[in-house]
C-alpha cells in the first residue's frame, strides 16, 4: 500500500462541511459548545452500549446507539455514525449479536474523531 | 412571537435548535415525555417539535396522548428524528404527525419552512 493510500485509510471518515455548517447556524460559540458536549457525552454513550451488552438489554443498546448516531452525524463523524447505524439495525431486530464488535470499533473510531474535532477547533483560533 | 415546545433528550440537539430558532420563536424545552405533557397542558404552545427516540415514553406515545387530549389535540406536531428509513415519512404522517424533519439538520430552511407552514395552517 502506498503511504498516501495508508494515510487515506487511517484518516477518520469525517465531513468538515458539518463543522462549517454549525458555524453558519450559530457561529463559533455554537460550534464550540456542540463539540464540547459531544466530547463529554460520546464516550458515555459507548460505555452505555457496553453496559447494555453486559446486561443483555437490547432497548438500552438501541437507545445509546441511536443517540450517538444522531450526534455523530450532526458533527460530521460519518464513519462513526454509520457504525452506530449498523449496530442500531441489529438491535432493532431484537438482537445483540455483533453489537460488541460495533462498540469496539466505535470506541477506536471515537478516538480519531475526538482528535479531529480538537484539531479543528484549534485551527479555528489560529 | 410564536411559542414552540421542543421535546428532545439530547442536550446537543436542544442547543442546536436554540441556535437556529431562538431568535425567531419563544422556545420551551423538555427532555422527557412526562414533563412535556405536563408542560403542554400548563401552557399551550403554538407548535411542538417532538423527537421520536426518547427514554421512557417515546415520541409516538407522546403524540398519541396529545391527540387523545381535548385541549392539546389540535396542536401542530412535527416529528424530529434520526430514524430516516425509506417510507418513514409516510409512516409518521399516517400516525398523526403534521410534518417530519430528519436529523442531522443539514438545510435549516427545511425546518423553518415546515414550522412556518404548520403554524400558518393552525392559525
Amino acid at each position: 500500500m502506498s503511504s498516501a493510500a495508508r494515510q487515506q485509510q487511517e484518516q477518520p471518515s469525517v465531513d468538515p462541511e458539518a463543522l462549517a455548517r454549525l458555524e453558519r447556524f450559530g457561529g463559533q460559540v455554537l460550534l464550540r459548545e456542540m463539540v464540547g458536549l459531544y466530547l463529554a457525552n460520546a464516550p458515555e454513550r459507548i460505555a452505555a452500549v457496553e453496559a447494555a451488552l453486559a446486561a443483555d438489554d437490547v432497548i438500552a443498546a438501541e437507545n445509546a446507539l441511536h443517540s450517538l448516531k444522531s450526534s455523530s452525524a450532526q458533527l460530521g463523524a460519518m464513519r462513526l455514525a454509520r457504525l452506530c447505524e449498523a449496530g442500531e439495525q441489529i438491535t432493532r431486530g431484537g438482537r445483540l449479536a455483533g453489537v460488541a464488535d460495533v462498540a469496539h470499533a466505535g470506541r477506536s473510531e471515537l478516538e480519531r474523531v475526538s482528535a479531529w474535532l480538537t484539531d479543528a477547533l484549534a485551527r479555528r483560533t489560529s | 412571537m410564536s411559542t414552540i415546545a421542543v421535546v428532545e433528550d439530547n442536550a446537543d440537539n436542544r442547543l442546536l435548535l436554540q441556535a437556529l430558532l431562538g431568535e425567531r420563536y419563544d422556545l420551551v424545552e423538555f427532555d422527557n415525555g412526562v414533563d412535556a405533557l405536563a408542560g403542554l397542558s400548563a401552557s399551550l404552545p403554538d407548535l411542538v417539535l417532538l423527537d421520536i427516540s426518547l427514554p421512557g415514553m417515546d415520541g409516538n406515545e407522546i403524540l398519541a396522548r396529545i391527540r387523545a387530549d381535548e385541549r392539546l389535540r389540535a396542536l401542530p406536531v412535527i416529528a424530529l428524528t434520526a430514524h430516516a428509513m425509506a417510507g418513514d415519512r409516510e409512516k409518521y404522517l399516517n400516525e398523526g404527525f403534521n410534518d417530519y424533519i430528519t436529523k442531522p439538520i443539514v438545510d435549516e430552511t427545511v425546518l423553518f419552512d415546515a414550522i412556518e407552514r404548520r403554524l400558518a395552517e393552525a392559525s
